[in-house]
Parts: structure tokens; C-alpha cells; sequence
């Protein structure tokens, strides 16, 4: 081997070592400048994103107008868009409203937060929100929505937080069962590509007596995730040697997600 | 080879920056095109063994610093049995690895076959997240390997042969541009004198 590639290897080595034997605060550090370098980028993008998606909803508008041209009078296909238009604005203004009166109705300081982007790791299922820091959402805040719970806040940086969803295989919670005195650890299942890909409620006692449909909540042990918060419903029990499995339903649909709850650590 | 290597630091830069703006695909078992790896396995295979060692410790960090998940500070009082995540720096030593294996064939591509290379791509791309899935496997104590995971890392390396020739012809344009050749062009002269 030459002495320059072997000095090489040494100091790739030696900057792979150094790497490795970060804290974890250094770590979340580095993760912090290196989303506030990326923040202009991920805010222009996210931008485009939302006039791209505009258009592409102008183009299809229109598409659909040419062809209510050809078959019926103009008249009725403006009328026909304008209905279209209304039942948008409908569905939107009662998604809102749910929104707000879940906002209203939980005994907590909620901050809406807008899902920006999905995925942003091979393995683990994160995603990202617009709000962070600078809306008091600080690292392992809860994130909810009004059918339950999807997940918590993993990194939070001034205007941006990571969120890591309840599918993740790392994102554990201590539940309770609906009806019964059986409490367990809730946690996603690894390389799950289920549609919804299911969780596992672990720990539960060798004669749980559960049964298919029976409401999953937080239980608030632990001090991360307050109590009576839903995660999810039976879909099935597996009983071991020493304990219980079951496979849980999620509440929350992952895939429809738009906007999200968090639950700050002012709570 | 100094203008070039700096071009190519600024190219691997912009790959962060576009990767994240690539989707995953749901219905591919979450395959995504990896732009930062294809380009830097791209570049592996265009640059001295010391420069591309360079060039997996930088993309390493920058892939770790998106994606190393924290250490939950929970109660291990409730939660007994905490899920471990891939430390921080893993992702270097899996790009240098990566890298190595691209160099050990920079020989066919120095004689102009870089169709070779984008071939090894795939296979590169294929053993890398097999690796970083098996590790975190290993961090988490039970090794489970399904229909998923094999089709999300063949869907994923599948991209990278379809990307790579487009990274190849960027690198081709850049090398042109600062007027450095990435291929031997003389080289039956050098075999025989």
C-alpha cells in the first residue's frame, strides 16, 4: 500500500472514531446547524412545493372544464365547478373546524403544526414540521391529532422539528387497555410496509384476557405521554412462554396526514 | 485534480440539498433514489483512494447529522427494555466501505467501461443498506429479514443504476470543464513504453 493511502486510511479511521465517540448532545448540536444551513433550502422547496401543487389543482381544474365543455352547455359546467368549489371548501372548512374543536376540547396547550416533509431516513419512520423552538416545542414533545397519537418530537430546532411516529419501532409508549388492568410498552414493528402497518403492544400479561376492538391509550407512566391519549385498537393476541403480544390497530391514519398537534413542554 | 475535487465537494453538497426534496416511494416498499451515495459512489470511482476516503467521511457525517435519531430520555424504570439506533458516524465508516468497493474497479473505468460502474452502483447501493439494516438489527438484538426490506433495498439500488449514468455524465462535464481527464486516455501508449 502506498504511504499516502495509508495515511489516508488512518485519518479517515481517526475522523470515523471521532465521529463515533460523540455525546449526544454533540450529536443534536451538529444536527442543529446542519438543519438551520438546510432551513432556507427546505423553505424554498417547501414553497415550490405548495405552487406546484396549486397548479398541477389548476391544470386538472381545467382539464376537467374542457371536457364538461365538450358534453354539456358552459353554463352548467361553470355551475358544476362552482359546486365543486363549494364542496372543497366545505370539506376543508369541516376538516379546520375538527381541527379547532379538538384544539378547544383537549385540556392541553396545543401548537398546529404543517407536515413539510416524510420519510427522511432509509429506516426510521420520521417526518417533519414546520414549528419548533421558537413555538416552545421541545425534544420528546408529544405530537397528536384529533384521532390520536402519532408520534414524538425526536429533534427540535428553531423553526423545524422532527417528528418520530408511533410505527417506529423506537418510538415506545407505555399503554393501557380499555376494560381491562392488562398495561403494556405500544411501539412500531420493524421494516412493517403494512398498510397501516400495524404496532406491538409488548409485555402484557401470559393470561391477558383481551379482545379483537379493544381501545388502546397512554397510560402517562414514564412522564412523556400524558394519560388517556388513543393509540390504537386489538387486532389480535399472541400469547408466549412468560408473556402476551398483541398487534394494534393504529388510530391515527399516517398516510392522511396534513396537520399535526404538539403538545409543548409547557404542559 | 484540486479545481475538480472542490467542484466535486460543491456537487456532493447540492446532492444533500436535492435528496432532500426526493420522495419516497410508499408502493416500492419505501425504495428511494439515494442521490447522495449514487453521487458519491460516482465519484468513487473518479478519484484517488485518499480523496474518495475524503469524500465518505463527509458524506457520512452529512448523512448522519439527518438522520441519527436521539437517545429518548425516558423512565427505564417503565420502559425496560429501550430500542438502540445506529450511532452517530456509522453512516462514514459504511460510505468508506462503500467506496472501497467502487475503487477496487476503477481500473475497467479508468479504461472508459464506466457502464461497469454504474452497474456497481446498484450493487453498492444494494450492500449498503443491507449493511445499515443489519447493523441496526444487530443494535437491536433479533435479526429479521423479510420480502420488505429485500425488495425496499433492490428498488433503492435499481435507482441507482438507472441515476448513475446521469451522475457519471455530470462528473464527465465537470472533469471536461476544469480540463482534468477521469479516464486514461493514452493508455496503450503506457503499456507498451
Amino acid at each position: 500500500m502506498k504511504p499516502l493511502n495509508l495515511i489516508a486510511l488512518l485519518c479517515f479511521l481517526g475522523g470515523a472514531t471521532w465521529a463515533l465517540t460523540r455525546s449526544d448532545r454533540s450529536v443534536r448540536e451538529i444536527q442543529y446547524y446542519y438543519y438551520s444551513a438546510l432551513m432556507p433550502f427546505l423553505k424554498a422547496g417547501s414553497a415550490m412545493e405548495e405552487k406546484a401543487r396549486n397548479f398541477s389543482r389548476e391544470v386538472e381544474h381545467s382539464k376537467a372544464l374542457e371536457v364538461e365543455l365538450e358534453l354539456t352547455r358552459a353554463e352548467l359546467s361553470k355551475l358544476r365547478q362552482v359546486e365543486q368549489r363549494f364542496t372543497d371548501l366545505e370539506t376543508e372548512n369541516m376538516r379546520l373546524r375538527d381541527a379547532l374543536e379538538f384544539k378547544k376540547n383537549t385540556p392541553f396547550t396545543l401548537i398546529a403544526a404543517r407536515i413539510t416533509r416524510r420519510q427522511t431516513t432509509n429506516w426510521y419512520k420520521t417526518l417533519e414540521i414546520n414549528r419548533g423552538e421558537e413555538s416552545f416545542i421541545g425534544n420528546q414533545n408529544p405530537v397528536v391529532t384529533a384521532e390520536g397519537l402519532v408520534g414524538k418530537i425526536d429533534l427540535s430546532g428553531k423553526e423545524f422539528a422532527t417528528v418520530i411516529l408511533l410505527t417506529d419501532e423506537k418510538c415506545q409508549v407505555s399503554a393501557k387497555i380499555e376494560g381491562s388492568p392488562e398495561v403494556g410498552i405500544l411501539s412500531g414493528r420493524r421494516a412493517d410496509y403494512g398498510d397501516p402497518p400495524m404496532l406491538a403492544l409488548r409485555f402484557l400479561s401470559k393470561k391477558a384476557n383481551l379482545k379483537k376492538g379493544q381501545r388502546v391509550f397512554s397510560n402517562g407512566r414514564g412522564g412523556i405521554i400524558p394519560a388517556n391519549i388513543l393509540l390504537g385498537t386489538i387486532e389480535s393476541v399472541e400469547t408466549g412462554a412468560q408473556d402476551s403480544e398483541a398487534l394494534v390497530r393504529p388510530a391515527v391514519n399516517f398516510n392522511d396526514l396534513v396537520t399535526v398537534f404538539v403538545i409543548p413542554s409547557a404542559n | 485534480m484540486f479545481r475538480y475535487s472542490i467542484s466535486l465537494l460543491i456537487l456532493i453538497l447540492l446532492a444533500v440539498i436535492a435528496q432532500q426534496f426526493v420522495p419516497t416511494f410508499i408502493a416500492l416498499y419505501n425504495a428511494r433514489v439515494f442521490l447522495l451515495l449514487i453521487v458519491f459512489l460516482c465519484i468513487a470511482v473518479t478519484v484517488p483512494l485518499p480523496v474518495m476516503f475524503l469524500f465518505a467521511l463527509i458524506c457520512g457525517f452529512l448523512w448522519d447529522a439527518q438522520c441519527t435519531l436521539g437517545s429518548p430520555a425516558v423512565d427505564t424504570s417503565i420502559y425496560l427494555d429501550p430500542v438502540a439506533s445506529l450511532r452517530f458516524g456509522t453512516s462514514i465508516l459504511l460510505f468508506g466501505f462503500a467506496g472501497l468497493l467502487m475503487h477496487g474497479f476503477r481500473p475497467l473505468f479508468l479504461q472508459g467501461k464506466w457502464y461497469v460502474s454504474a452497474l456497481l452502483t446498484g450493487i453498492a447501493t444494494f450492500l449498503y443498506c443491507m449493511s445499515e439494516y443489519a447493523l441496526i438489527d444487530f443494535v437491536r438484538g433479533s435479526f429479521t429479514v423479510d420480502r420488505g426490506v429485500l425488495s425496499q433495498c433492490g428498488y433503492t439500488s435499481l435507482f441507482s443504476i438507472i441515476v448513475s449514468p446521469l451522475a457519471f455524465a455530470a462528473l464527465f462535464y465537470i472533469a471536461r470543464l476544469f480540463d482534468h481527464s477521469i479516464v486514461e486516455t493514452n493508455r496503450s501508449k503506457r503499456r507498451f513504453t
